[in-house]
């Protein structure tokens, strides 16, 4: 049986990196909660802690102190394997830059975790996924013959193809023009919507925090505001 | 300098694993190279220093084939010419606590009057021509290029059996004396036969007649450095695929396009240079170890030497340096250009290059087309003085035409198994991810396919060279027994057996037939070969000696009793350019013989050829000419060890050993296996280098992909699945080459086969390919590829993937 939809929760994580000379501290005394099916966009300036933020969410990395939790149970007492299959099957991560393999169709990128998880009929789910978002004519294509934006919704329907729990993404408009980068927000909306995924989005752009329910402003590591819409 | 430093230098160090590798690879390439030619020189480096050493300088050699009649030293003397003729016998001797040794005769009775030896001379016991004798006067003489035994003529003459002849005798001219004059004075009395020559003239046959064997041992010491060549190629390759950013800046900052040719190329003399320098230093360690290999294979092919310390000149070590140089730069050249060619504008990254490789892999099959038929036209050229020079420049054509066809074969490869990969994770992506790097998997793949190809080819020339020989034996040892001194004898030598040892083989009850054979030195066109003669109706009676096609053997050997007509090899027919029915005019003693060609045989046991006339011919010309060794034949039903024992016990006064047939065709197996074994080596040697060159690319491919790496593991790809992807992609590397290796070795052998070894030694090989060592050994090379991934596997899998994810 599935187990019941995600909710994000952050006690009190700060992040320090050990630098040669000094420890630098990314992000201090962050709290932070994600329902199921919400949309929590992180803004602020470059350097601010977002992408640690959501490395740390993701857990794809660790806090210093405080805890990450994902459905209660802390990121940082997870096994490499616990780990990899949280990865494989609960969370998707979508970057500023795509990154989509160039040599892999459309199709085999979309059904690259689903290959990785061994999970059974990857094609059909990944056509399924393509469908949705209105890109099962490209099938066949090679990343390099997509423009910038549907090569973002590639990697959306990528990180959606194990309908994870929990989707991350990092500046997903940054590198679109205003068109694109509208249609991928629409899509990150309907991820919430019709997946459940708890969406976590670190942007600079107005128009894509616009579409979370919460914004939290980051600056210097630290949680300036949180609004609620 | 300061761009050096910051651009070329920093990032070699920040890779030390990568630089040292292919510094490592350039290193072994050298090494072989410099090895060879150091245990080269050592191995046949003793054949001048001999008597030159003990009689100091002579201005002129009079040889003949047969010997010289020794009244002819007398006359000489008798010239009136300031000059001083001593005459000289060689040969071999064992003497106690000092092993096998050179033994010269001269006249030391002259020596001794002249310049009186403190202490005298004495007597020396010492077995000569397989029996032990007391040699007197003479002496043990310690020189720098080891021990000679010296006794006096008579002496000498009786201890090998030639009673009434010199094998030399050296002309040195007094002070004030004219060379010519002399030279003219003795040409003028001595038969014409004989030979009057510059001294050296038999150190330069012996380097003659070694040319082709060395030069072939240096060819095959080139291909680690082919295989070394591909992998600087590489390394430059990635370095400027590396830094295109930094190119494009740097350029756009006013950089010269010739600056950024010079960093390039700095770092590739750099690496070759340092490779170089490491590879000498081995190389001279490794010539100690090779020197006795090489050293036994010219005693058992081609004449008696005895190798002298190994030295390393400065011209050796400066040549080496140049070749690792030469080497880097030429081998970076093409990556070097391409960096100088990067607009300061142009951003573009790896995927834009190297999809521009996978769009000319057309242009690469157009090519490789061209090289091979290159190849094919190179391969029908003629010997360029002696060298096969056509054969090695088609194999070099033929290693490009593979290179050329690399990534077509990647491509080709990823596209017919799209099939089964896309089935398992590991093997789509670790296709895929070959062809994403085509400009550089498809450098590794040619250069292990080169490696492969090396191995392969000349294991089926061995292995046919082998086969050939086995079947030759069996047909060529037809004689039950064979009887010959017990003295060892290097090739070249010719121990007379001792007087009445032929006569008491005769007329033991179940012999049907000896044979005696005579053996001598043959001065030819400059070039030293075997005289001989038999009994050519006995061999023709029980032998099987084959002649090449369409000659009929029966007539041919019937047509040579009393008559001056002869066989000869097939090495000697083809040294010399002769056919069946030619006149060959041939100084045999004081006589100029002039003798017809019946027919040309088969031999593969001297590269140096033989000119074999019928005992009866030979006799008349040299009328004491001692047998050399005789071939017994059983009478049907006689019981073999019964007549072994008789043979034995008849001849135990003789000095001889009466081995069967079996015996020697195991010691011939075993000579040629031997022969090989530093073939094998080299081998090894150039498989080592491209396995190196595989972890090199891996961990280069691994350190240029970390990106998509670390996406993997965001989407959920464990450790385990990184690893096994690299590995898949090592094993997927290894059949690749594996593939083309095993199509450019199968080119390459028939070049060996039939066209460098038949241009250099002159033999026909039947092609038999030794399909389980082949089998085995491309096994053994696919599993030690794999194995060369374990290293970038461990390096993938530890990425941090929000590192690399990052970076950009």
């Amino acid at each position: 049986m599935r187990p019941p939809l995600a909710r994000l929760e952050l006690r009190n994580v700060s992040k320090t990196y050990a630098d040669a000379s000094q420890p630098v501290e990314v992000l201090h005394g962050i709290s932070l909660t994600a329902e199921a099916g919400s949309i929590t966009a992180l803004v602020g300036r470059s350097g601010c802690g977002k992408t640690t933020l959501l490395n740390l969410a993701g857990a794809m990395d660790f806090p210093t102190t405080g805890e990450v939790l994902i459905d209660g149970r802390s990121t940082a007492s997870l096994n490499d394997r616990e780990l990899t299959a949280l990865r494989r099957t609960r969370v998707g991560f979508v970057f500023q830059f795509f990154q989509l393999l160039p040599t892999l169709t459309v199709l085999e990128n979309v059904e690259l975790p689903l290959l990785l998880a061994g999970a059974a009929k990857p094609a059909e789910t990944a056509r399924d996924r393509l469908r949705w978002v209105e890109l099962e004519d490209k099938a066949a294509s090679l990343p390099h013959q997509l423009s910038g934006g549907q090569m973002q919704r590639v990697a959306i329907a990528r990180a959606l193809a194990h309908s994870p729990d929990i989707l991350i993404a990092d500046e997903p408009t940054g590198n679109l023009d205003t068109a694109s980068g509208d249609q991928v927000l629409d899509l990150l909306r309907d991820a919430a919507r019709n997946f459940g995924s708890t969406v976590l989005i670190a942007t600079h752009s107005a128009e894509a925090a616009s579409i979370a329910g919460t914004r939290v402003q980051l600056r210097d590591g630290r949680i300036q505001s949180i609004d609620r819409a | 300098m300061k761009l050096l430093r910051s651009l070329i230098l920093r990032p070699l160090r920040r890779d030390p694993l990568r630089t040292a590798l292919t510094i490592l690879s350039v290193a072994l390439g050298i090494a072989v190279i410099v090895a060879i030619d150091l245990a080269g020189d050592a191995a046949t480096g003793s054949f001048r220093a001999s008597m030159e050493t003990l009689a100091g300088k002579t201005d002129l050699e009079i040889l003949a084939n047969g010997g010289i009649d020794e009244p002819w030293i007398g006359a000489l003397d008798a010239l009136p010419v300031r000059a001083t003729f001593s005459p000289v016998m060689e040969g071999q001797a064992v003497v106690d606590g000092a092993g096998p040794i050179p033994f010269y005769g001269v006249d030391l009775v002259a020596a001794a009057l002249e310049a009186p030896e403190p202490g005298g001379s004495q007597t020396v016991t010492a077995t000569v021509s397989g029996r032990r004798q007391e040699l007197k006067p003479a002496r043990l003489v310690h020189s720098d290029s080891g021990d000679i035994l010296v006794a006096d003529i008579a002496a000498a003459q009786q201890a090998l059996g030639r009673f009434g002849k010199l094998d030399r005798i050296d002309v040195t001219i007094g002070h004030g004396e004219d060379l010519a004059r002399v030279e003219q004075a003795i040409r003028a009395m001595l038969p014409p036969a004989y030979l009057v020559e510059r001294p050296g003239v038999r150190s330069d046959e012996n380097q003659r007649m070694l040319r082709a064997f060395r030069w072939n041992l240096r060819v095959l010491g080139y291909i680690s450095l082919v295989v070394g060549a591909f992998l600087i190629y590489n390394t430059i390759s990635i370095s400027v695929v590396r830094r295109r950013g930094e190119i494009g800046v740097l350029r756009a900052l006013g950089a010269g396009r010739a600056a950024v040719l010079g960093l390039f190329l700095a770092e590739a003399l750099l690496l070759g240079v340092a490779g170089a320098a490491l590879g000498i230093a081995l190389g001279r360690l490794l010539a100690g170890v090779t020197v006795r290999t090489i050293s036994e294979t010219v005693n058992a092919l081609y004449t008696t030497s005895r190798p002298t310390p190994v030295e390393l000149t400065w011209s050796e070590a400066w040549m080496g340096l140049l070749t690792g140089a030469v080497v880097a730069l030429a081998s970076a050249f093409a990556p070097a250009r391409e960096a100088m060619m990067v607009a300061p504008v142009e951003a573009m990254g790896r995927g834009a290059h190297e999809h521009r490789a996978r769009l000319r892999w057309r242009r690469g099959l157009v090519w490789a087309g061209l090289f091979a038929a290159a190849a094919l036209a190179a391969s029908q050229a003629r010997p360029l003085d002696g060298y096969p020079v056509g054969g090695y420049v088609a194999a070099l054509f033929s290693i490009g035409a593979a290179a050329f066809a690399a990534p077509a074969l990647v491509l080709a490869a990823n596209y017919f198994t799209r099939a089964v990969t896309r089935r398992r994770v590991a093997a789509l992506l670790a296709g895929r991810s070959l062809t994403a790097s085509l400009s550089r998997s498809s450098v590794v793949v040619a250069a292990l396919a080169t490696a492969i190809a090396m191995m392969a080819s000349v294991g089926i020339m061995v292995g046919s060279f082998r086969e050939t020989v086995a079947l030759w034996l069996d047909v060529q040892l037809r004689a039950d027994f064979y009887v010959r001194t017990s003295a060892r004898s290097a090739a070249g030598q010719f121990p007379a057996l001792a007087d009445g040892a032929v006569a008491a083989l005769q007329f033991i009850p179940g012999v049907a037939a000896v044979d005696a054979f005579h053996g001598t030195e043959l001065h030819f066109r400059g070039e030293r070969s075997t005289l001989g003669s038999g009994n050519l109706e006995i061999v023709r009676r029980y032998g099987r000696l084959r002649f090449i096609a369409g000659e009929n053997r029966d007539a041919i050997l019937r047509s040579l009793p009393g008559r001056d007509r002869a066989i000869i090899s097939e090495p000697f027919a083809l040294r010399n350019s002769i056919h069946a029915g030619d006149r060959l005019t041939i100084p045999i003693g004081a006589h100029t013989v002039v003798l017809t060609v019946a027919g040309i045989y088969y031999d593969y046991s001297s590269s140096q050829g033989y000119v074999i006339l019928d005992n009866s011919t030979l006799l008349r010309y040299l009328p004491n000419q001692p047998a050399t060794n005789a071939a017994v034949y059983l009478a049907p039903g006689a019981d073999r060890a019964v007549v072994l024992r008789a043979l034995r016990l008849r001849t135990a006064a003789y000095g001889v050993s009466v081995a069967p047939n079996s015996e020697l065709r195991r010691a011939s197996i075993e000579i040629f296996d031997r022969t090989f074994a530093i073939t094998w080596a080299l081998e090894a040697v150039a498989i080592l280098v491209a396995m190196l060159g595989a972890a090199n690319s891996l961990l280069a491919l691994v350190l240029d992909r970390r990106r998509e790496l670390g996406l993997l593991r965001y989407l959920g790809a464990s450790a385990a699945q990184i690893r096994g992807m690299i590995l898949t992609e090592a094993a997927f590397l290894g059949l690749l080459a594996a593939i083309l290796g095993l199509a450019l070795g199968g080119a390459l052998s028939l070049l060996l086969v039939f066209v460098v070894n038949k241009q250099s030694f002159g033999w026909t090989i039947q092609f038999h390919p030794p399909r389980e060592l082949l089998a085995g050994a491309l096994a053994l090379v696919w599993c030690v590829t794999v194995l060369a991934g374990l290293y970038p596997a461990r390096v993938a899998s530890r990425l941090n993937p929000i590192d690399v994810i990052h970076e950009e």
